[in-house]
């Protein structure tokens, strides 16, 4: 998977391109927006990691001038202003997500997977049904049944299994379970998503013998088959 | 502030006025009318006194037969003009003049009397003629009377008497409009001017009060008004640019020193307690940041510069969501959490940030209460307001800390033992303003309430 990385900060980007090429992608640096936008336009990626302040041109300038060229590479807005009105303009210009800084790493390597997974995705016919091992969700009826049993649900709990069911072997981090299940996109102090994370697992996994939702520590949590990775 | 034209400066100005001329006129008025009507009846006195006396003499020079005589004569030239005659024997009856027959009953006591004389006109209608009269009495009990036709004089009295009255309530009356129009032409300048000090104490620095040259007292307000937000968008400007400066020369850093650390407790050969340490500097720095964030948001809220992105937000689904996200903690912390919202709650404002106002209420309510405590939030529509409510039975907020709880970096006693960054209540409080709320911060005997009103929108 090759990524292209726009980030003016050179030490930060450094870090950035190092702990994502450990994570196994080729990462391209740029360091202003007008390199950035030569990059993009001139080599195939498969996502687009940029920083909104940019010198020479402006990171939405950059997504806006790409896509009115065609070009429908996912990006992932990095931006400094941390305020929600920057989001929405982000997501306006044409960004697929929008992650401010401060971010955890594992929070952005959460991010970029998720992005390349439904770029992916989207090729796809839409599905009316998801199955993770024996869990199997019905989107139509909106019935989730484990190994043939029904498992009862509130439509929280149910929005909250769907959105880890459509990321199933991915990380999925708290914000990002904020954003997607209840569109919220603040910081909360407490655990919250702990607490819901770990009623939906006593629905989803108490009394069978392999747990499906797992934690992943200092990221977040993931739903996925071990037997059949292992 | 709606200003009613009738509750004005200027409108008690103009009515103070209006009465102290509409007295004044009608004391000049009413003077000119009395002195005028005095002026006509001394007339007519003194022509009936002359007459009077002149007959008197008529009859000492020729006696009574003389005296009938002459007012035979007189009657017919001068009873013209409304002059009345009549001469009595001691019986009261006629023995000469233009009148009738006697017209008082008995004897009048004071020397001026008035009575009511009947002409029978062409048309058959009779008509009233006031005539003023005096009565001499002659040596041998026989009586004169004298009298005026006074209908000219009192035509005119009565005349003057509607002008003065009619003057007078057309005074009273410009008085009462030119004040009502001055009332409502400086009502709705010092409304412009109310509403423009509005924009800019809501955030708008760019707003300016309009002057029209006239260099009238108006003008000098607005002048000097806006000197003062002048300066003040001058320090608002300098506090943004200190800010943001420091801002952006902490972000960077602090941004490197995160990615320092997680390439450090990612390399393989880092040991175990290293990687620990680096761990809880993670936590630390995440509060530092978290803390930066919150401090930028407030500054953003407060500047007004935020041109938050408004859409229509129905606070009921948003206090259900939050309450719904927030209850699984409640109850792990063995508290209740109760979410009740009626009828319509829609106002117009930024979501994120209102349901950021209400989770950092609910949050505090959480850090302070104790087990068994029990949180309510509530949305309810009262007219043109929306009234958001979050309440806890918790130690709540004495009343004299209440203002200083909404600074920033304030840390009243009881928050002491926690560890928040004392920047929740300002983050509310910033945000509440950015919508032009009305927070207040109440007793919720026991606890805290705290209420929020935003104007309803579609």
């Amino acid at each position: 998977m090759n990524l292209l990385l726009i980030e003016d900060d050179l030490e930060a980007a450094k870090f950035l391109q190092k702990g994502l090429t450990e994570s196994g992608y080729a990462v391209s640096l740029a360091v202003d927006g007008r390199d950035g936008l030569k990059q993009a336009q001139e080599q195939a990626f498969d996502l687009l990691i940029t920083d909104r302040m940019l010198p020479h041109l402006d990171g939405l300038a950059l997504v806006r001038a790409l896509r009115e060229q065609g070009v429908r590479t996912p990006v992932l807005v990095l931006s400094a202003l941390g305020t929600v009105d920057d989001r929405v303009l982000g997501l306006k210009a044409g960004g697929d997500d929008y992650l401010t800084k401060p971010f955890a790493f594992s929070e952005l390597l959460a991010r970029v997977e998720a992005l390349l997974r439904r770029s992916a995705a989207e090729k796809n016919v839409p599905q009316t049904r998801i199955r993770v091992a024996d869990l199997e969700m019905d989107l139509l009826s909106r019935s989730v049944t484990r190994a043939g049993k029904e498992i009862q649900l509130t439509a929280r709990e149910f929005k909250l299994l769907e959105f880890l069911m459509r990321h199933a072997d991915q990380v999925v981090t708290r914000t990002m379970l904020l954003e997607g299940v209840w569109d919220l996109q603040f910081d909360p102090q407490t655990n919250l998503i702990d607490v819901h994370m770990s009623r939906l697992r006593q629905a989803v996994d108490k009394g069978f013998a392999r747990p499906l939702i797992h934690t992943v520590r200092g990221a977040g949590y993931v739903i996925r088959d071990e037997d059949k990775s292992a | 502030m709606k200003i009613s034209p009738l509750r004005t400066s200027a409108a008690r100005l103009a009515l103070g006025y209006g009465a102290i001329f509409t007295l004044g006129v009608g004391a000049l008025l009413g003077t000119v009318y009395f002195l005028t009507t005095r002026v006509l009846e001394n007339e007519a006195d003194a022509v009936i006194s002359a007459e009077l006396e002149g007959l008197t003499d008529e009859y000492r020079r020729d006696g009574l037969s003389g005296l009938a005589d002459e007012l035979s004569f007189r009657a017919d030239s001068w009873g013209q003009t409304g002059a009345v005659y009549l001469l009595v024997d001691a019986n009261l009856v006629k023995e000469g003049g233009n009148l009738t027959s006697w017209p008082f009953d008995g004897i009048p006591n004071a020397q001026w009397t008035q009575f009511d004389l009947k002409s029978p006109r062409e048309d058959d209608k009779v008509r009233m003629h006031p005539v003023r009269a005096s009565v001499s009495l002659l040596p041998d009990n026989h009586r004169l009377l004298v009298g005026l036709d006074v209908t000219q004089q009192r035509r005119f009295a009565s005349t003057f008497r509607y002008a003065t009255l009619w003057g007078i309530g057309l005074t009273a009356l410009a008085g009462a409009i030119a004040g009502y129009f001055l009332s409502r032409k400086l009502t709705r300048r010092v409304q412009s001017v109310a509403a423009t000090c509005d924009a800019i104490v809501g955030g708008d620095l760019d707003r300016r009060l309009p002057m029209d040259g006239s260099q009238d007292e108006f003008d000098a307000l607005a002048l000097a008004v806006n000197n003062m937000v002048d300066r003040l968008a001058e320090n608002a400007q300098l506090l943004r640019a200190t800010f943001d400066s420091a801002a952006h020369d902490l972000r960077g850093p602090l941004y490197r020193l995160r990615g320092r650390l997680e390439d450090a407790g990612r390399m393989p050969t880092t040991e175990q307690p290293v990687r620990a340490g680096i761990d809880a500097a993670l936590t630390e720095l995440d509060r530092v940041q978290r803390t930066l964030a919150t401090l930028l948001q407030i500054a953003q809220a407060e500047s007004g510069m935020a041109a938050a992105h408004r859409a229509t937000v129905d606070l009921a689904e948003l206090i259900t969501d939050i309450g719904e996200l927030y209850e699984p903690a409640a109850r792990e912390k063995s508290m209740t959490l109760q979410v009740q919202a009626t009828g319509s709650c829609c106002v117009n404002g930024n979501r994120q940030l209102l349901a950021q106002l209400v989770a950092n209420l609910v949050e505090n309510s959480l850090k302070y209460l104790a087990a068994g405590g029990h949180i309510d939030i509530r949305a309810q529509r009262d007219g043109e307001t929306v009234w958001l409510m979050v309440a806890d039975d918790g130690p709540g907020i004495a009343q004299g800390d209440r203002t200083a709880a909404l600074k920033p970096f304030v840390r009243l006693p009881q928050a002491q033992s926690t560890d928040g960054s004392g920047l929740g209540l300002s983050l509310v409080a910033a945000i509440s303003r950015l919508h032009h709320a009305q927070l207040l911060l109440e007793d919720n005997q026991p606890g805290l309430r705290v209420r929020l009103g935003l104007a309803a929108g579609a």
